[in-house]
């Protein structure tokens, strides 16, 4: 088998912190008293013979703010942790960005492999954890999103929507009155002579 | 965390009462014509002059469009520029938890008041027409007639099926940032609509929450209603439908002569301000008269009807605990990652087929037992309104477990709309949330049980008289030819006091 990749990006909403309220069960970030764990953003996902869980500290990182990712990755058949090396890279999540980097590259520590990461500038990125299994190469893509997403993209779209149909209209109606007034001027001049 | 479901007194109060109504409704001779009893708001004493100034004069209405504006821009602010934590920002729990709860439970007192003030309709009308009150002449619009392919509710019904999708399967609830995106998006549709139709098309046509709240106000013991229908009758005018130098026209089309039903009308006020008669008033009405008299359903609006009795019985499913699990394991089945929506589309388009097929096949039943005296397609549209009461309380039921437990601590949001600051909330927050009621939880359940038992009530008492209608008097829909149909009202109601006896997932 050639390749394997899954992307599990979701689109612009993807930083929703309910990423699988509903769909998976569990809220994707939840917040432990005792524990003092983090919030956490949750993905799920299977490929080929595995079944894993991606999870990032925190839910909504900022730039300069340390963080990790945690995977844990089981054996769709039988449920058996995977037990070899994982390495993570990141790159822009942008159309046509080739620059990769590499992260780190990690055992298992009780089953789950963590990288940690520091990320200087806000922006969408995304995380890949590779490693082989069976002698195929298996790569997971985690969509990461550090700060929080830029409100002008909603508002600048309405706005411009609004105005463009709004000019439109003022265009076509101002047209239409032009044209009533110059029909009902020939009438006049028809009608006196 | 979830809360507890209905126990089983609540259960077993709603199965007897389908019991002896189920037995009642078979047994029982043809039912006679309803005489109901109205109550004029504003022929009442000392409060009837102030109900007739305070509807005859658009400044209350302007000014509840003002504050509900300001709302609705503060859910915008603080879900763009807010904390992502959705318990934390007021755009989601304001939109979710409060609102999107609280506007079915309040049809049940006010009918469609919610249209009257709705905020993308004000912003859209302000925008379009460049003034707050009043008629605009000329209306800044193209007054385009809406393509007859679109002149239905199918749109609404897609939009209704998208929004679930995306509340739901997205998880746009959780997200203060889809949230406000979500509601621009609504902004623009309303006003691209406004430019470009006749009236107000949007609200009409493509409104998916105008047409539940229309569908549910048929429910609602409020309706606009002429007073003296005789002046209506003598009217050429039609100011209530046309408008006046002041008033803008019935933005729906409607008729106050010959209006029989609160499906279209958005409570907007135009034709009590516009009647030059001043024959149009609010009134008081049994809740289920315009179910049982009026409303004859279309073809596309039976399709709405049962669309809304699906998926509000999927949002139900999708709170279960259980669901989670359904949906890992289909996931594996079909191989679907990530978010899984490829699974949750599918849980959806079968939750709609099934509960649509299971009316199909009642229906097809009560064509076969009545040897086909009226077309399936006529029987299918005809016999749709009976399942209304029966989404309607439904919904009632689920969504007030939403507001009674979710809608507190909106005080501290008010405070801290965009959340700046805070942390999600930790679990003995949340469980302090989950404890403190707005209203005892046995009161909660008991009015569960009481919203059931009356939307089975009212689905039988509306199956009895639609059978009546449909039918001439030999072929009467009645006894033991209602079978199937009490079958139908009898498996939706079961299957919803089933769900509501599930402990259901808190929203956030």
């Amino acid at each position: 088998m050639s390749r394997m990749r899954i992307s599990v990006i979701v689109l612009a909403l993807w930083a929703a912190p309910g990423l699988a309220h509903h769909v998976l069960g569990r809220p994707a970030y939840s917040l432990s008293e005792d524990s003092n764990t983090p919030p956490s953003m949750e993905v799920e996902t299977q490929i080929g013979d595995y079944f894993v869980t991606f999870m990032a500290f925190p839910a909504f990182p900022r730039p300069n703010e340390p963080g990790r990712v945690n995977l844990y990755a089981t054996r769709i058949d039988d449920g058996t942790p995977f037990q070899g090396e994982v390495s993570f890279t990141v790159r822009d999540d942008h159309w046509f960005s080739g620059d990769e980097e590499n992260l780190g590259r990690q055992g298992p520590d009780d089953n789950v492999y963590r990288q940690g990461f520091v990320f200087k500038e806000q922006g969408d990125y995304i995380v890949s954890a590779h490693f082989e299994s069976g002698g195929e190469p298996y790569v997971i893509d985690f969509p990461l999103r550090i700060g929080d997403p830029s409100p002008v993209g909603p508002i600048g779209i309405t706005v411009a929507v609004i105005l463009s149909v709004l000019v439109g209209v003022s265009l076509v109606q101002r047209k239409r009155m032009q044209r009533l007034k110059l029909s009902s001027h020939r009438e006049s001049v028809r009608d006196h002579g | 965390m979830t809360h507890p479901g209905l126990p089983l007194w609540g259960g077993v109060v709603v199965v007897t009462a389908m019991i002896i109504g189920s037995l009642w409704a078979l047994r029982a001779p043809l039912p006679g014509r309803v005489r109901a009893r109205y109550l004029e708001l504003a022929g009442l004493p000392v409060i009837g002059p102030w109900i007739r100034r305070l509807t005859a004069s658009p400044w209350p209405l302007l000014i509840f469009k003002l504050l509900f504006v300001a709302l609705f821009l503060l859910v915008i602010v603080a879900g763009l520029f807010g904390t992502p934590v959705p318990e934390r920002n007021l755009a989601t729990a304001l939109t979710w938890n409060l609102w999107w709860t609280g506007l079915i439970v309040a049809v049940f007192f006010l009918g469609s008041a919610w249209c009257a003030v709705c905020p993308w309709d004000a912003l859209a009308s302000w925008m379009v027409r460049r003034r707050l009150w009043r008629r605009a002449e000329p209306a800044n619009s193209l007054h385009l007639r809406v393509p007859r392919a679109l002149r239905n509710i199918w749109p609404a019904l897609a939009l209704f099926v998208g929004l679930t999708w995306l509340e739901l399967g997205v998880g746009i609830t959780t997200s203060p940032y889809g949230t406000a995106s979500l509601a621009l998006l609504m902004v623009v549709l309303t006003t691209v609509s406004l430019a470009l139709f006749e009236r107000k098309a949007f609200c009409r046509h493509f409104c998916p929450v105008g047409r539940t709240v229309g569908f549910y106000a048929q429910l609602a013991p409020v309706e606009l209603r002429p007073i003296d229908t005789d002046t209506c009758t003598r009217c050429t005018s039609l100011e209530c439908y046309h408008g006046d130098r002041d008033v803008e026209p019935c933005p729906t089309h409607l008729v106050m002569g010959s209006l029989t039903q609160n499906t279209y009308c958005t409570s907007c006020g135009n034709c009590v301000q516009s009647c030059p008669h001043g024959n149009v008033s609010w009134r008081l009405r049994p809740p289920s008269v315009e179910a049982v008299q009026g409303a004859r359903p279309h073809w596309d609006e039976a399709w709405f009807i049962l669309g809304l009795l699906a998926l509000t019985a999927f949002h139900g499913i999708t709170m279960m605990p259980f669901w989670s699990d359904w949906m890992t394991r289909f996931a594996r089945v079909i191989g679907d990652s990530g978010q899984l929506l490829w699974s949750f589309s599918i849980g959806l388009a079968l939750s709609l087929g099934a509960s649509i097929l299971f009316y199909a096949l009642c229906v097809a039943l009560t064509h076969r037992i009545t040897s086909g005296a009226l077309s399936y397609k006529r029987l299918f549209a005809g016999l749709a309104f009976v399942a209304l009461p029966l989404a309607f309380a439904y919904h009632l039921a689920h969504n007030l477990n939403h507001l009674v437990r979710e809608s507190n601590g909106m005080g501290a949001l008010f405070a801290n709309p965009l959340g700046l600051g805070t942390q999600p909330l930790s679990d003995a927050e949340r469980h302090l949330r989950h404890m403190d009621l707005i209203i005892p939880q046995d009161l909660l359940f008991a009015i569960q049980a009481a919203l059931l038992v009356f939307g089975f009530w009212l689905a039988v008492i509306v199956l009895r008289h639609r059978g009546r209608d449909l039918y001439h008097k030999a072929q009467a829909l009645a006894g033991w030819r209602l079978a199937p149909m009490m079958v139908f009202v009898v498996g939706i109601t079961g299957f919803h006091l089933w769900l509501l006896m599930q402990p259901m997932v808190m929203r956030m």
